[in-house]
């Protein structure tokens, strides 16, 4: 639950915590790796105050970078950095750390705090990552809630209807549970143009997502609507004359919910996975905005990713990371609300 | 169960209609057809794109063209590729062959690893084989296969297992099999081992074991041939699902560890937008799912005598 919290966290303050702007991209820095953050310089004293040097590329072919260490930069919190919109509400310059405003000004190029190092266009890869965090995280959720509430409604109403409507969306839902899902939703990505907007991809995604996600929840609900109206407190509810909405909506709805919520923690991982895996095969979020798909794709190139795995690693970990800790929430919930519907 | 495979034939059919009906008509209604995707050139004059459009049929009505392409299909021609300008069904047999392959394979493996692991954390819940096991099982179920593709190719490029590539390239490409086979399993491992350990686990307790048991068989005997007939049924109709996702999956596998297959095919299918290479895709897979689907359905019914018999009620 923390580690999901954090996801958030930092998705929504992408911009605070990274030093350097997303999109801007530096000419002297391409493919560079991280930059050392050191407490200690070059004539072995001791600084109070983490320092970076200044770097310069002393092998354009092969990419190496030298440290020019004439002049430490301290690292500051709270620095001043380039302007932007924090949450999109207010503007501001204030960056969590950086290298000191004071230090840089009056220099030409001023150096930059690169935790992750650049990519091939010199854009800072840690703000990347953040900000590719905004996008897989609106989305993943939205998508899922979506394809939920479908799944949900389909499945009631199969617990509902006769025998016949039962049947058939069953049937459907076990048909769109079993076919190559990531081949359908590339099949019908391809009834789109290729390069898309990121707000359309966004929409595009989330609708092919709905309509191949929603099998699995209409199963496990009109299985619970099943064993729910069969409940001795549904039967009560029903020999007092209530409503039908009524004891859809306050008996067996609340009941259902756990469950439910279980199988969504499942759904989102699902869809986060093939958000990714369309970003990397180019056909997802694309350039110039950043998504963890398409970061990885920058991995598969095989002479680059051996000079330098952070290139995989970085990305890698933080799906992992996510996937992991959404498994553990829905574990979580599973094992203390188990007993209340085990059936 | 000769009533039964009719009738789920006859539903496979209906299934494969409504989901290359379902296709053709996306692909269809999306405006640019395949001519416009491949000719988006401006010097080319628009009618010679109409004359092309009259030869390949994409000015008839959406009905016709689908009928055309169905009956087609029936016949066992696919049309052509817009891309590779050849026939799709030439094009695509060699390479579902390929993917068949890689999915048979890492079926197995995960297989054999979630029955290994199953059967031991099921006969002793609680011990560190059991906890083993449930790790093993959270961290294959969130690892994604394109972070564990992207390792392989790191791995390989470290030790060169695909160097011999060009030469011969005999050994190289049963390294890139392999690789592709272990990765596209480790999803899998984690859906097997949690119905092997789970079903196990509970057949375990049943009265039927407790029998066997008392009678005074040895333990093998009582897990193989008594329990894990019983714990068969989860395993087999997950089997049926998985089919699916080893097929998507093998769309990231095979496009990342260069195993010439079905889904690299479908990545170059898309980019180029090639509308007859599509449909045929999703056709075979489609295919290749309710065929095993329809085998899943069989083996449950020849394993668990309990659902033949509340069938035929």
């Amino acid at each position: 639950m923390a580690v999901v919290a954090a996801f958030y966290l930092a998705a929504l303050f992408a911009d605070f915590i990274a030093p350097n702007d997303y999109r801007a991209q530096s000419r002297r820095e391409i493919m560079s790796p991280p930059v050392a953050i050191r407490l200690r310089d070059g004539e072995g004293r001791w600084h109070a105050r983490p320092f970076v040097y200044r770097r310069r590329l002393a092998d354009p072919l092969r990419r190496i970078y030298e440290e020019d260490t004439t002049r430490a930069y301290p690292l500051a919190l709270f620095a001043r950095g380039h302007r932007y919109r924090l949450l999109g509400l207010f503007e501001t310059d204030v960056h969590l750390f950086g290298v000191r405003a004071e230090d840089a000004a009056g220099i030409a190029e001023a150096p930059r705090v690169y935790l992750l190092g650049t990519d091939a266009l010199g854009r800072d890869r840690f703000a990347r990552l953040l900000v590719a965090a905004r996008f897989t995280l609106l989305v993943g959720p939205l998508g899922t809630i979506l394809a939920s509430l479908v799944g949900i409604v389909v499945g009631v109403f199969a617990g509902y209807a006769g025998r016949a409507v039962e049947a058939i969306l069953m049937r459907a839902a076990d048909v769109m549970m079993s076919l190559p899902t990531l081949i359908v939703i590339l099949a019908a990505r391809a009834a789109f143009p290729l390069e898309l907007p990121p707000g359309r991809a966004a929409r595009l995604l989330i609708g092919i997502f709905v309509a191949v996600g929603w099998a699995e929840t209409a199963r496990l609900a009109r299985g619970l609507v099943l064993t729910l109206k069969t409940r001795e407190y549904v039967l009560a509810a029903e020999s007092l004359g209530l409503s039908k909405a009524r004891i859809l909506f306050r008996h067996i709805l609340p009941n259902a919910a756990r469950p439910l919520v279980v199988q969504a923690t499942l759904l989102l991982p699902a869809f986060l996975l093939a958000e990714t895996s369309l970003s990397f095969l180019g056909v997802g979020v694309q350039e110039p905005e950043p998504s963890w798909g398409n970061m990885l794709a920058a991995a598969s190139d095989i002479n680059l990713l051996a000079a330098q795995p952070l290139l995989l690693l970085a990305p890698a970990v933080a799906i992992f990371l996510f996937v992991f800790a959404v498994r553990l929430v829905g574990d979580g919930l599973k094992a203390r609300g188990g007993k209340n519907i085990s059936s | 169960m000769l009533l039964l495979l009719l009738s789920r034939l006859a539903q496979g059919l209906v299934v494969l209609f409504a989901v290359t009906l379902l296709t053709f008509a996306l692909l269809g209604a999306a405006g640019g057809d395949a001519v416009s995707a491949v000719y988006e050139d401006p010097r080319i004059p628009a009618e010679s794109l109409e004359r092309l459009r009259a030869i390949h049929g994409l000015d008839r009505p959406f009905h016709v063209r689908y009928a055309r392409w169905m009956g087609g299909a029936l016949r066992g021609d696919l049309g052509q590729s817009f891309y590779f300008q050849t026939p799709v069904a030439a094009l695509l047999a060699p390479r579902l062959a390929r993917t068949l392959a890689l999915g048979a394979a890492s079926l197995l493996i995960s297989l054999a690893v979630a029955c290994a692991l199953g059967v031991a954390a099921a006969r002793r819940r609680g011990s560190w084989v059991d906890k083993l096991s449930a790790g093993v099982e959270l961290t294959a179920s969130s690892t994604p296969r394109i972070v564990l593709a992207l390792v392989a190719l790191v791995v390989a490029a470290r030790w060169s297992l695909f160097e011999s590539s060009g030469a011969g390239g005999a050994g190289a490409a049963l390294m890139r099999f392999a690789l592709a086979a272990v990765v596209l399993a480790v999803p899998l491992v984690a859906i097997f081992l949690a119905q092997v350990r789970d079903g196990l686990g509970e057949a375990l307790r049943e009265d039927f074991v407790q029998l066997a048991r008392a009678k005074g068989l040895s333990e093998r005997v009582v897990l193989v041939r008594h329990a894990s007939r019983a714990a068969l049924n989860p395993v087999i109709t997950v089997f049926g699902f998985s089919l699916g996702s080893l097929l998507s999956g093998s769309v990231i596998v095979e496009t990342v560890l260069g195993w010439p297959g079905v889904g690299q095919l479908s990545v170059v299918a898309v980019r180029a937008r090639d509308v007859p290479l599509l449909m045929g895709i999703v056709l075979a897979a489609s295919l290749a799912v309710l065929v095993g689907n329809l085998v899943a359905d069989v083996l449950l019914r020849l394993n668990d005598p309990r659902v033949r018999v509340a069938e035929s009620k």
